[in-house]
């Protein structure tokens, strides 16, 4: 069942516009992601669902209540603020009953579910310190704890690691998850992280310059990009130019070296001119005996990146990336030494102009 | 340093012993001058207080008089009554403004033209700023004369401009300024995400205020008031200006009897510094308590 | 925000603006009727012409160089080497700069007076110890100032970078350390001046001849040609702050001064 939705909602700042057409329908319990680089509105959209911005045009609906104009103190929407928010004069405990005391409950209901959240966040001896006395990762979880007591229809988190050291960061996202899956909450999630959004949604929705790229799993914007801007956004692509050879054999060409796609190129003629990518980790030096895409090339440079060894090599004039699992008895070729690689006709992709 | 000493630290690990000294040598024409200038005639008046003036022993003598000679205890009375009034008041008001301006909405270039104005007007104290009232507010000054043209003069109601409460619109002159100064960055250290967290987790904006803001700024605002009292207690040039000396305020009485013993009593006179000394060191201490408190938050 | 809070705001801006304005207004009307019956300049013109007062305010304006040069000497080296090389004095600094704040300036002529008007220290009567004065009473402002401009650019680590490169310790305090707390200094100064030009107790307890006494006498005397020093007090004021406004733009920190 569709929970949230946001219809054709735009967005305009003084002339400028900052969201476009923005549709998107999310549904209950479902971790979203809205991903891109700073200025693509992303945070406006947020905005928009928590009431501090109203769209120019276009509906925000929760369980086919239309919210578009309501204020944000009247919605029932938990948001989780990148810079914590939470109120320096209050205690921990303070801060997380902040809204049950708006709302006039009881002190002994505040208080059994200030304890119940402390809980959830594994905070249970910090209820009477003060924010200030607390670690980043400490607060940004009272800011969470805070933004669920209220039991919000939907959770919103604006950047909420960002200001967070990388350790913290990954323990923390997947505390977010965890927490998020427990209660079963909707939640929209705002970052320009691309592996965070990869490792904790449901779906990304890529955005950039106010619009949609693209909406889709993480295993499907990671695998099948279908723009050039999801492809060079999301994790390490090798892209380059190619010209279509035969579009019914799925064949291309790229500075002379023939390839072969799997992708559809029926509304293609021999001679277009279209943009390949390759993932690194796609490509093998050649092992046994193939036929399609076998590449001839030159090691320019290997890289050890921990697990992963990169190795930046020259396909005709087009320079390339491979990556390949790092292990103690990897036998790599050396620098300027000529190789043979390959990939499979399901790595090349196609992109969207 | 002894041997011993040098043989316990790491060579290298600090600045030589010769090179300390150096610094100390630099920094006595500082203390030096500080303790001539400052400390020293500043103790005098403590000493004093408490020194017999005939036979130069110790005595309370100085300071139990204080609180016997109705003339100085009203002198103390009317300083804090007027420093109470005009801190409350220009606290008040300068706190307003500067939210205005900083958070009210008003186009950016009133924040600072408000805040040079403020500079300047702070400093604007003394004898030009008296002539200024006077020439606003005496029995022919231009408000007055536009007030009576509209057929209500102030004058035939009990105001005075050289009494308690004409000296207090003066003195809100330089200190509401003030606290607009002190106040701004506190305005500005209060983060709108709390105004945001706030309405997202269901407050309405008068329990903004009531819960997370007025609390946050509590301290700062009180903090800053104290001052402002220290600033009014301690003013004397446009009083003088102002009323010839003729209101009884403590910094008046003591500008009197440094001219000639109007007291009749040099040790009571050192007694009467010393308890404005006592005042403002209390407002600062406060202050800076106060002030401490803040930063904690609002880092 | 909402429109409401809007017109609150305009509200309180305009009273702010009027108090601010008003005095001001009426002086400089008043300043301007010297001539019977016609608006004119001749107050202004009456006060440049009378040699008292050229002589006074010459007086007020050495003072407040004089004094501005001896706190630039005292403090500058004092607070770079508080920073750098002795910062177990740092305390006991910051509480002697706050002093000035903490007695009031009455109280600290009533003891400067009557500690340096007996032998030994009979020097009342001398500049010197008007100059001391000023200085001691524009150092919360001074010091402060050019404090700041030295946390601001990070001393320790230019002083380092600079004797890394070679440098000795006064190409260190004139290449490096000056240049980059010149706004601070420049701050401190102007304010020094504002202080100085306008301060009324030292100058008349110590009989020495300055602008506010001299202003204060004129205004039991004569009532135009007070009206226009009090107008020229402000542009003053107005100009030394406009000037630190100018020089400090991009640091951003509001003065905050004394002397009432």
């Amino acid at each position: 069942m569709t929970h949230l939705t946001l219809s054709n909602i735009c967005k305009q700042f003084a002339g400028t516009t900052a969201v476009e057409d923005f549709n998107l329908e999310v549904e209950k319990g479902e971790f979203v992601s809205f991903l891109g680089p700073s200025g693509c509105g992303k945070t406006t959209t947020l905005r928009m669902i928590a009431g501090f911005e109203v769209p120019t045009t276009g509906k925000v609906t929760i369980d086919d209540t239309d919210i578009t104009y309501q204020a944000p103190n009247q919605r029932n929407v938990g948001m989780v603020f990148q810079a914590y928010a939470l109120f320096p004069n209050m205690t921990v405990a303070q801060n997380i009953g902040y809204g049950l005391r708006i709302r006039k409950e009881s002190k002994t209901a505040i208080k059994e579910r200030v304890t119940e959240m402390l809980a959830l966040i594994h905070l249970e001896k910090k209820g009477n310190s003060y924010p200030h006395q607390l670690s980043g990762g400490q607060q940004q979880r009272v800011a969470l704890a805070r933004a669920l007591a209220i039991r919000p229809q939907v959770l919103l988190l604006d950047e909420p690691l960002s200001a967070l050291d990388a350790k913290i960061r990954v323990s923390l996202r997947a505390e977010i998850r965890a927490i998020q899956k427990k209660l079963g909450i909707t939640a929209i999630y705002v970052t320009h992280d691309q592996e965070e959004a990869l490792s904790i949604s449901d779906r990304i929705v890529v955005m950039y310059e106010g619009r949609i790229e693209q909406v889709g799993t993480p295993f499907e914007i990671y695998n099948f990009p279908q723009t050039a801007f999801v492809a060079s956004f999301v994790g390490t692509l090798n892209t380059a130019p190619a010209e279509v050879v035969d579009p019914a054999k799925h064949l291309l060409k790229i500075d002379g070296v023939q390839l072969e796609s799997a992708e559809m190129l029926e509304d293609k003629h021999a001679g277009d001119k279209v943009t390949i990518a390759i993932r690194p980790e796609r490509f093998n030096f050649i092992a046994q005996e193939r036929k399609a895409n076998i590449l001839d090339c030159q090691i320019e440079n290997i890289t050890f990146l921990g697990s992963v060894v990169r190795i930046q090599l020259l396909i005709g004039s087009n320079r390339f990336y491979m990556d390949t699992f790092n292990n103690p008895f990897l036998e790599l070729p050396k620098i300027g030494d000529k190789a043979q690689i390959t990939c499979s006709r399901e790595a090349v992709l196609v992109l969207k102009a | 340093m002894t041997a011993l000493d040098e043989k316990r630290d790491a060579p290298l690990a600090r600045p030589a012993p010769h090179k300390m000294s150096w610094a100390w040598l630099g920094v006595m024409p500082f203390f030096l001058f500080a303790f001539l200038f400052l400390i020293y005639p500043s103790s005098t008046i403590v000493v004093r207080s408490f020194q017999d003036s005939v036979t130069h022993g110790f005595t309370l003598k100085n300071i139990l008089a204080l609180f016997d000679n109705h003339y100085i205890l009203g002198a103390y009375w009317i300083s804090i009554e007027i420093s109470l009034l005009t801190s409350v008041g220009g606290g008040i008001f300068g706190f307003l403004l500067a939210y205005a301006a900083i958070r009210g909405g008003l186009p950016s270039f009133m924040r600072s033209s408000l805040m040079t104005f403020c500079g300047v007007a702070s400093n604007f104290a003394g004898v030009p700023l008296a002539f200024a009232f006077i020439a606003l507010l005496s029995p022919t000054g231009l408000l007055i004369s536009w007030l009576r043209a509209l057929g209500y003069n102030p004058y035939f109601h009990g105001f005075t401009l050289y009494t308690f409460w004409g000296l207090s619109i003066v003195y809100m002159y330089f200190q509401f300024p003030l606290m607009v100064l002190i106040i701004a960055p506190a305005i500005d250290g209060l983060r709108r995400e709390w105004l945001e967290a706030s309405e997202n987790l269901g407050a309405s904006s008068f329990q903004y205020w009531r819960y997370v803001a007025l609390p946050i700024l509590l301290p700062s605002i009180m903090g800053t008031m104290i001052l402002l009292f220290g600033n009014s207690f301690g003013a004397f040039a446009t009083a003088q200006a102002l009323t010839g000396g003729q209101i009884n305020l403590v910094t008046i009485v003591i500008g009197s009897q440094l001219r000639g013993d109007a007291l009749g009593d040099p040790g009571l006179g050192y007694a009467m510094a010393l308890g404005m000394v006592v005042v403002m060191a209390l407002a600062i201490t406060g202050y800076t308590v106060l002030q401490r408190r803040t930063e904690r938050w609002l880092r | 925000m909402r429109r409401g809070n809007r017109i609150w705001s305009w509200i309180v801006m305009i009273i702010g603006i009027l108090y601010f304005f008003l005095p001001l207004l009426a002086t400089f009307i008043f300043s301007l009727k010297a001539k019977l019956g016609v608006l004119s300049f001749q107050a202004y013109a009456n006060v440049f012409h009378d040699p008292a007062f050229v002589y006074n305010f010459s007086y007020s304006v050495l003072w407040a160089i004089s004094t501005i040069v001896v706190g630039i000497l005292l403090f500058v080296p004092t607070a770079y080497l508080i920073r750098l090389r002795v910062p177990k004095l740092r305390s006991a600094v910051e509480f002697i700069t706050l002093l000035p704040f903490v007695i009031p300036a009455i109280v600290f002529v009533f003891g400067l007076v009557r500690t340096f008007s007996h032998p030994p220290l009979l020097i009342v009567n001398s500049p010197a110890l008007l100059i001391a004065g000023y200085t001691v009473l524009s150092m919360p402002y001074m010091y402060r100032s050019i404090d700041t401009g030295l946390r601001s650019i990070d001393v320790r680590t230019l002083t380092e970078a600079a004797q890394s490169l070679g440098a000795g310790w006064g190409s260190i305090l004139f290449d490096i350390i000056l240049p980059n707390i010149r706004v601070a200094i420049l701050s401190g100064a102007f304010l020094s001046f504002a202080i100085v030009i306008g301060e009324y107790i030292l100058a008349q307890y110590l009989a020495k001849p300055a602008f506010a006494p001299y202003m204060a006498y004129q205004i039991q005397q004569k009532a135009y040609e007070p009206a226009a020093m009090a107008i020229i007090s402000f542009a003053l004021t107005w100009a030394a702050m406009g000037i630190i406004a100018l020089v400090g733009r991009g640091n951003g920190q509001a003065q905050v001064g004394g002397g009432h």
